[in-house]
């Protein structure tokens, strides 16, 4: 497991991540996965960050970390393969292919007929004179009328006509019936449907539709109609209270992530860890609370929108209002407490001693290594001096550009990165005092 | 094989599957107890589901096309009727569709037809189709499933349907086994295979065949082979309240007590939201108790630590803990509540000296003692007349075939006590259901030489625990099931597959034709915890208490000539 360096050469089982000497494989595979475990993601960010400290840190031998990788990775697969045995989902079956299947055969005939009917409403609405002797002109003109000299019945009744049941024609086919058949598009409603960008005057018309204001339609031709104009009202059903609805969902997802990253960091603060300080800690809280302040705002204006008690339109706005209030409750308030500034002191102290102490006997037990390596060995690899200066090493300057990047990222509260470049930082403090260490023997 | 999570999942991705928005659940009787098992309120409501929709319910139309629907209905032809009239005039904007069952592709085309708006984008069929009563326990909510001791035909249909879903919710292959001694049980079986063969493809094609482990059976017993522990007082948790105070639907009704807060009216026992409950729904009264104080001590000693809210600091503290501190204090009133009912009624009904006279009898060999014990507590005005009925009827069931059997003056002491004339009836119906010639097991251990020399030895050395000395007759058959001991000719498997019999089974489902009881899903759970390896999920037509079952028993003994009890003439 030897690798050739630029210019100095490290024998051993080592840690292709911090060049550490582990002394046998099996501690080098058990130090890997404690050590480096979550390494790929850091990688990975490194990678694309900087180019000269991937050099170093990476130069070793890269199937091999590779490898560790995969097993790792597997791993943790298989656990997960087990845990789900009790809970994949059950069998299901999908019918929806064959329901679409019959319903477009079924729809595809009345499309091009309604299409056709669009079309001539279209038409009928578009310059319509307002002059009745006109108008009517101007109806048959787009749609011819049936002759009806040898239609003695209505046809939809079969009722006779005479003086009283007089015929009328259906504007948009052209077909005979009587006035108690016929049915009344109202113009306006007639101007919406061809062209939907022209607001519809929203007060339904209290007025029953009559020839004057409305266009006489058998009732096949009023069927058609009807459908197509309920199917582009639901496609425009946007209404003020979905757009809060959407502005509240939105701060809810944005809150999620936000919770769980609180707790990270409120966690590392107990463990002594460094990476996040209080002021971060206590800023990610209020960011919480405000957008619960945000959520509970919105849930209220959701409550307060006008509607008929008992409707189902008060029973879900009632409903989402619990649920936020339920969500802010159990998610956004119920966080926990923060340490004080003298606990966090207290659990640092321990932890840095913890660490002083162990550093401090691994040294010793390198030295003492290096030692029994030396005598048996007498002092025969006389190790290369490093000629780069420390001024202009690339790694006290990678350092540098990181702690850079931390300010930013802690300005703008994206705390993800911070951890991540946290990690970095110390990666690069290591590795630059191991090559320290190493050029100094 | 945990059937709550089974049912969980298939909801949870309905939920999914709609995507983002505002979502109304639509559903039918059945499906909202079978969701409201598994699921609460507020669960529900964090997956942004708002409004709970019954399909035959008669409301005015609104237009609501910014909301989704999500559809989930058992496949009958009522429900296909009341769908197409929702999908020709739609409420809202657009519907995801499931059916809890298997649905016909000409019940998809009247749909489709109805469709003109195209609103529909999902048809599924998912396999909830059962009312998931615990992680092992599962039931179909059917009292008197048996009409004049054959099925009723809606029912059979039902059973046979919902067992189908459960072996496809938790994705098993089983060969199905049945009691050879009773007729609806062969009938059951009989039905459950043909549907198995008519889904062949579906179960081929999404239940990898595994060959490691021995192929999972299906046990259809009849309740008739044991008529004795539904009948029992029960002292575990779950079921002294169900006894007691009548479970429904994982619900409590509180309202005829005095004096009861208003949110106890009802109360939700649930294992699943309810943490004490799961821990404690198997322990006994006295544990119970127990449990109970200290939780009391816990509770109170935190209320007081509240209560001196000084400082600012502790005024935090407090608002900082009080989610948990409320949700804590509902929990503990809500069960010092029915544990307090419980223990108020064990006293006023004399249920210690009932519950030892019941188990003694179900137990125990010694009939003059028994009869003079019994006649005592029917004299006894704090008894119950229903528990007097239930004494008696044990009476009648142990000692059917007793030398000097005294029924017919047992129950002219019932008539003189005043008992009302339906439960006198119950008694009679009950040996003409359960008696000795409806039984093909060894109920009461009395032609086993192992199980009397075992008796004899429990005599000498003592029973642990004089309340809690039976165990149901489930527990021996499924012990033997497990061993590979259940014999071929009293249990036949459906479609003569070799290969089931003889290898003992890891995974097995059991239902009980008739009804299951608390108690037996208790001796389950403790086979499961016995045996490693071994997961059994019971399930029944209904959950029993005594009440509940003498309505079973009544049910299926409409119209029966008495054959076997022709010698009580006084009823």
């Amino acid at each position: 497991m030897a690798t050739a360096n630029d210019d100095e050469i490290l024998e051993g089982f080592l840690c292709p991540i911090c060049k550490a000497d582990l002394k046998s494989a099996s501690q080098l595979t058990s130090h890997f996965e404690s050590l480096h475990s979550e390494e790929q993601d850091v990688l990975r960010s490194l990678k694309e960050i900087f180019g000269k400290a991937k050099k170093i840190i990476l130069n070793n031998d890269d199937s091999d970390l590779k490898e560790t990788f995969d097993r790792a990775l597997k791993f943790s697969y298989q656990e997960h393969r087990y845990l789900d045995e009790e809970q994949s989902i059950g069998v299901s079956r999908s019918s929806t292919d064959y329901l679409k299947g019959v319903r477009s055969a079924r729809l595809e005939r009345y499309a091009t007929e309604t299409n056709k009917l669009l079309i001539r409403l279209d038409k009928l609405v578009c310059n319509m004179p307002s002059d009745p002797n006109q108008r009517k002109l101007h109806e048959q003109e787009v749609v011819p009328w049936l002759d009806g000299s040898s239609v003695k019945l209505c046809p939809n009744c079969a009722k006779t006509f005479n003086l009283t049941r007089r015929k009328h024609h259906c504007r948009l086919c052209g077909s005979i019936l009587c006035h108690d058949c016929s049915l009344f598009l109202d113009i306006n409603v007639a101007r919406a449907i061809v062209d939907p960008s022209v607001a519809q005057t929203s007060n339904p018309p209290d007025h029953e539709t009559s020839e004057k204001n409305g266009l006489r339609l058998c009732e096949h031709c009023y069927n058609l109609i009807e459908l197509r104009k309920q199917v582009q009202e639901s496609r425009n059903a946007k209404t003020v209270l979905v757009t809060a609805y959407e502005q509240m969902r939105s701060l809810m997802d944005k809150a999620r992530p936000d919770v769980v990253m609180y707790e990270k960091m409120c966690q590392s603060l107990f463990d002594g860890e460094t990476t996040y300080n209080l002021t971060d800690v206590n800023k990610m809280r209020g960011r919480i609370g405000k957008l619960a302040e945000g959520i509970d705002l919105l849930s209220k204006q959701i409550i307060a929108f006008p509607a008929e008690p008992g409707t189902r339109q008060a029973r879900l706005q009632t409903a989402i209002r619990q649920a936020a209030a339920h969500y802010i409750k159990e998610d956004l308030l119920s966080l926990r407490k923060l340490p004080t500034e003298a606990q966090i002191e207290e659990v640092r102290r321990q932890r840095y001693e913890r660490a002083e102490k162990q550093i401090q006997m691994e040294r010793e037990r390198m030295e003492r290594q290096r030692d029994r390596m030396e005598e048996m060995a007498g002092p025969s690899v006389s190790r290369v001096e490093s000629n780069q200066d420390d001024d202009d090493n690339p790694l006290l300057e990678q350092m540098n550009i990181i702690r850079e990047y931390i300010k930013e990222a802690r300005k703008e509260m994206k705390f993800e990165e911070v951890a991540i470049l946290e990690t970095n930082l110390k990666e690069l403090k290591k590795e630059y005092q191991l090559q320290k260490l190493c050029n100094k023997s | 094989m945990n059937v709550i999570q089974a049912v969980k999942l298939y909801i949870t991705r309905m939920t999914e599957e709609s995507g983002p928005g505002m979502k109304v659940i639509l559903m039918d009787k059945e499906t909202t107890s079978i969701v409201s098992m598994v699921f609460s309120q507020s669960e529900i409501l964090q997956k942004e589901v708002y409004l709970f929709e019954r399909i035959d319910s008669h409301s005015k139309w609104d237009n609501m096309k910014h909301m989704k629907c999500i559809v989930f209905v058992r496949p009958t032809s009522e429900n296909i009727s009341l769908l197409s009239r929702e999908l020709r005039y739609p409420k809202y904007g657009v519907y995801f569709i499931y059916f809890s069952n298997v649905i016909s592709k000409a019940d998809i085309k009247t749909l489709a037809e109805c469709d003109e708006q195209e609103t529909v984008r999902e048809v599924q069929e998912v396999f909830a189709d059962y009312l998931a009563v615990d992680r092992h326990l599962f039931s179909f909510n059917i009292v008197g499933c048996l009409q004049g001791r054959s099925w009723n035909p809606h029912h059979l249909q039902r059973c046979a349907q919902g067992l189908l879903a459960l072996l496809l919710s938790v994705k098993r292959r089983a060969v199905v086994r049945y009691e050879a001694a009773s007729e609806p049980c062969a009938r059951l079986a009989e039905r459950v295979r043909d549907l198995l063969r008519r889904e062949a493809v579906l179960i081929d094609n999404n239940i990898p065949f595994n060959g490691e482990i021995p192929t999972p059976q299906l046990l259809i017993i009849d309740r008739r082979d044991d008529p004795v522990t539904p009948l029992l007082n029960q002292w575990t948790y779950q079921a002294m309240v169900h006894e007691l105070l009548t479970i429904n639907n994982n619900r409590v009704s509180l309202a005829h007590l005095p004096d009861v807060h208003k949110d106890f009216k009802e109360v939700v026992l649930s294992s699943e939201q309810d943490e004490f409950y799961a821990k404690n729904l198997y322990s006994n009264f006295g544990e119970i108790g127990q449990t109970m104080k200290s939780l009391m001590d816990e509770f109170q000693k935190k209320a007081k630590s509240h209560q001196k809210v000084e400082s600012i600091a502790d005024m935090k503290n407090f608002v900082e803990t009080y989610p948990l501190f409320k949700k804590m204090s509902g929990t503990v009133t809500k069960h010092v509540t029915v544990v307090g009912e419980l223990s108020a009624s064990v006293t006023r009904h004399n249920l210690l000296e009932v519950s030892e006279l019941e188990q003694e009898i179900a137990c125990q060999s010694d009939h003059s003692k028994h009869l003079q014990r019994l006649k005592n507590l029917l004299s006894n005005e704090a008894v119950r007349h229903h528990d007097a009925a239930k004494l008696v009827a044990l009476y009648a069931l142990r000692y059917e075939k007793h030398a000097s059997n005294a029924l017919p003056s047992l129950i002219e002491a019932l008539k003189t006590r005043g008992v009302p004339e339906h439960l006198v009836k119950a008694v009679v119906n009950l040996l003409e259901y359960g008696g000795a010639h409806a039984r093909q097991s060894d109920l009461f251990g009395l032609q086993d030489a192992v199980k009397i020399t075992k008796r004899l030895f429990k005599g000498l050395s003592g029973v642990e625990n004089i309340y809690t000395q039976h165990t149901p007759l489930l527990k021996d058959t499924l012990e033997d099931l497990i061993k590979g001991k259940l014999r071929e000719n009293l249990y036949p498997t459906l479609g003569g597959d070799d290969g089931a019999y003889g290898r003992r089974p890891q995974d097995i489902f059991v239902f009980i034709v008739g009804g299951a009881t608390y108690e037996e899903a208790q001796c389950v759970h403790q086979i499961n915890q016995t045996y490693p390896g071994v997961r059994i999920v019971l399930g029944g037509t209904t959950i029993h208490n005594s009440t509940s079952f003498f309505e079973e028993v009544k049910a299926a003994m409409q119209g029966v000539h008495r054959t076997h009890t022709r010698h009580i003439r006084n009823v």
